[in-house]
């Protein structure tokens, strides 16, 4: 009986110790990289086929849905990698994404929907004091609403142009997402897109052609700095634009009861919702790196 | 009568305010070698005694910097083109990129005399150069880059030179883009010329 007690104990703690030998080589495996170098951790730098390391930090735009229009308060994260670009054929230019090492290639975050659930907005000149009381029953936990946005296909579908991103002109991100309602009451299905009937970004640093009744708007390309020594481009004040896409009806909102609360949310945000009445704007900060360089750099420092 | 002559007064006062202010707008000045206006066309040839193309973070040089403009008056106003301009031997200040390819494109480039009180500039127009830069860990590596716009230079009647900076830049209102955001371009160039006036001072009024 002691022998087999001290048999499970020298098991336990062989297991224990190659568990903690395995997080600390994951710990000294993201930990190398130096610098600027450290925004592609989680770039797949290492894997066959992988031309540069991309890392967007989204920080401020909106996204208008139909009749909401969400405001971008947090920052959303893009990151990972991309092949070299086409050179011919219909996506010429454009290089494929391969997907951030730690699955978050388009970081969830939750942004907050005006009105929450009950969608009561304040006009703009309303008093201080009504928006935040107004906030606080409409945007509290139960009746809050919060969106996000979701990618509703594998990251090898988005799409990256680096010299539309550069120059400034042309579709310069392909993005195929959903928007994820979130509310007690809407359950945790409640999408518009899905994976089979997604909402398609083509944002672009210039001037967009969409279908009426929107009009035409236009983004920045931005401004440039190269970082460590050449190796890393920045571009930093790049707004990219799109206002040509559509969406889909909302679906499994409501869970059990979603046949009663689809349409209610349908009527709320106005869906399905046709070409040239939906509008993003996207500001971010874009850095790139070869990666041979972000591999040498993880090499240089072990 | 007193009153008439003051309001005449300050009426003429007023025009040559206007015209000084017009003319340091958009006076044009002329090509003249040994103090007369240029006849007939002219070639200017030379290199630059040093120029650089800077992006926030990233300069690239030329040793060579050659340039060819063919130059005229046409009613009173200096004109040119600029019809080759080979760059050889150009680095950059990264360790980790060089300079693969780069020249000019769709020269010929028009160009025309300007002043900007008190100074006299050549404002070159639709200037386009391409480069490619090179390296595995250049974060340009591979993609064409392309300057375009529009370059002012001081010109100095002294010195025979041609200064182009950020200063005669403002000055001129003039802008080179590249990689959708501003680039510098500094360079000092001689204005000797090399055809019907060669030795003969060049100078710009």
């Amino acid at each position: 009986m002691r022998k087999k007690i001290n048999r499970t104990r020298m098991v336990c703690a062989a297991l224990l110790a190659v568990a903690l030998a395995s997080l600390a080589t994951a710990g000294l495996a993201s930990a190398k990289l130096t610098g600027e170098f450290k925004k592609f951790e989680f770039c797949p730098y290492k894997t066959a086929g992988v031309y540069r390391c991309i890392y967007s930090s989204n920080s401020g735009g909106e996204v208008i849905l139909g009749t909401k229009k969400v405001t971008i308060e947090k920052p959303v994260i893009l990151q990972g990698g991309f092949t070299e670009a086409a050179t011919e054929g219909a996506e010429a230019e454009y290089s494929k994404f391969v997907a951030a090492t730690n699955g978050q290639t388009l970081t969830k975050v939750p942004q907050n929907v005006p009105g929450g659930l009950l969608g009561i907005v304040p006009p703009e000149k309303s008093p201080t004091l009504v928006k935040l009381l107004s906030a606080f029953f409409f945007e509290n936990g139960l009746t809050g609403v919060t969106s996000t946005l979701e990618l509703a296909k594998p990251a090898s579908e988005i799409r990256v142009s680096e010299i539309h991103l550069a120059e400034g002109l042309g579709v310069a991100l392909k993005l195929p997402v959903m928007v994820h309602l979130e509310n007690p009451f809407l359950g945790k299905s409640c999408y518009v897109g899905s994976s089979s009937s997604p909402i398609k970004f083509e944002l672009r640093p210039d001037t967009t052609s969409p279908p009426k009744p929107n009009e035409p708007i236009t983004g920045n390309p931005g401004e440039v700095e190269f970082l460590e020594e050449g190796r890393i481009l920045k571009l930093f004040n790049v707004e990219l634009v799109d206002n040509a896409w559509s969406a889909p009806a909302a679906s499994g909102c409501g869970g059990i009861l979603s046949f009663l609360v689809n349409p209610v949310i349908n009527s709320m945000i106005g869906l399905p919702s046709a070409a040239g009445k939906n509008t993003t704007r996207l500001k971010n900060t874009i850095y790139q790196a070869p990666a041979f360089s972000v591999n040498k750099n993880n090499n240089d420092n072990p | 009568m007193k009153r008439k002559t003051k309001f005449l007064r300050g009426f003429v006062a007023i025009l040559a305010i206007g015209a000084a202010f017009s003319a340091s707008a958009n006076a044009a000045p002329a090509w003249n070698f040994e103090g007369k206006a240029l006849e007939g066309s002219e070639v200017i040839l030379g290199g630059a005694y040093e120029s650089a193309l800077t992006l926030p973070g990233l300069v690239t040089k030329c040793e060579n910097f050659l340039y060819k403009l063919s130059i005229k008056n046409e009613a009173g106003t200096g004109k040119g083109e600029l019809t080759e301009m080979p760059l050889y031997n150009c680095t950059t200040n990264s360790s980790a990129c060089a300079v693969k390819t780069i020249g000019a494109e769709t020269l010929p480039w028009p160009a025309k005399l300007t002043t900007v009180v008190p100074s006299n500039y050549i404002v070159i127009e639709k200037v386009k150069v391409g480069i490619v830069y090179s390296g595995v860990e250049c974060a340009l590596g591979g993609l064409l880059v392309r300057v375009t716009g529009t370059a002012g230079g001081l010109l100095d009647n002294v010195a025979e030179t041609a200064t182009f900076n950020s200063a005669s830049f403002s000055a001129t209102k003039t802008e080179l883009k590249a990689l959708s955001g501003k680039a510098e371009w500094g360079g000092v160039f001689p204005t000797e010329a090399f055809q019907w006036h060669r030795n003969q001072p060049l100078t710009v009024s």
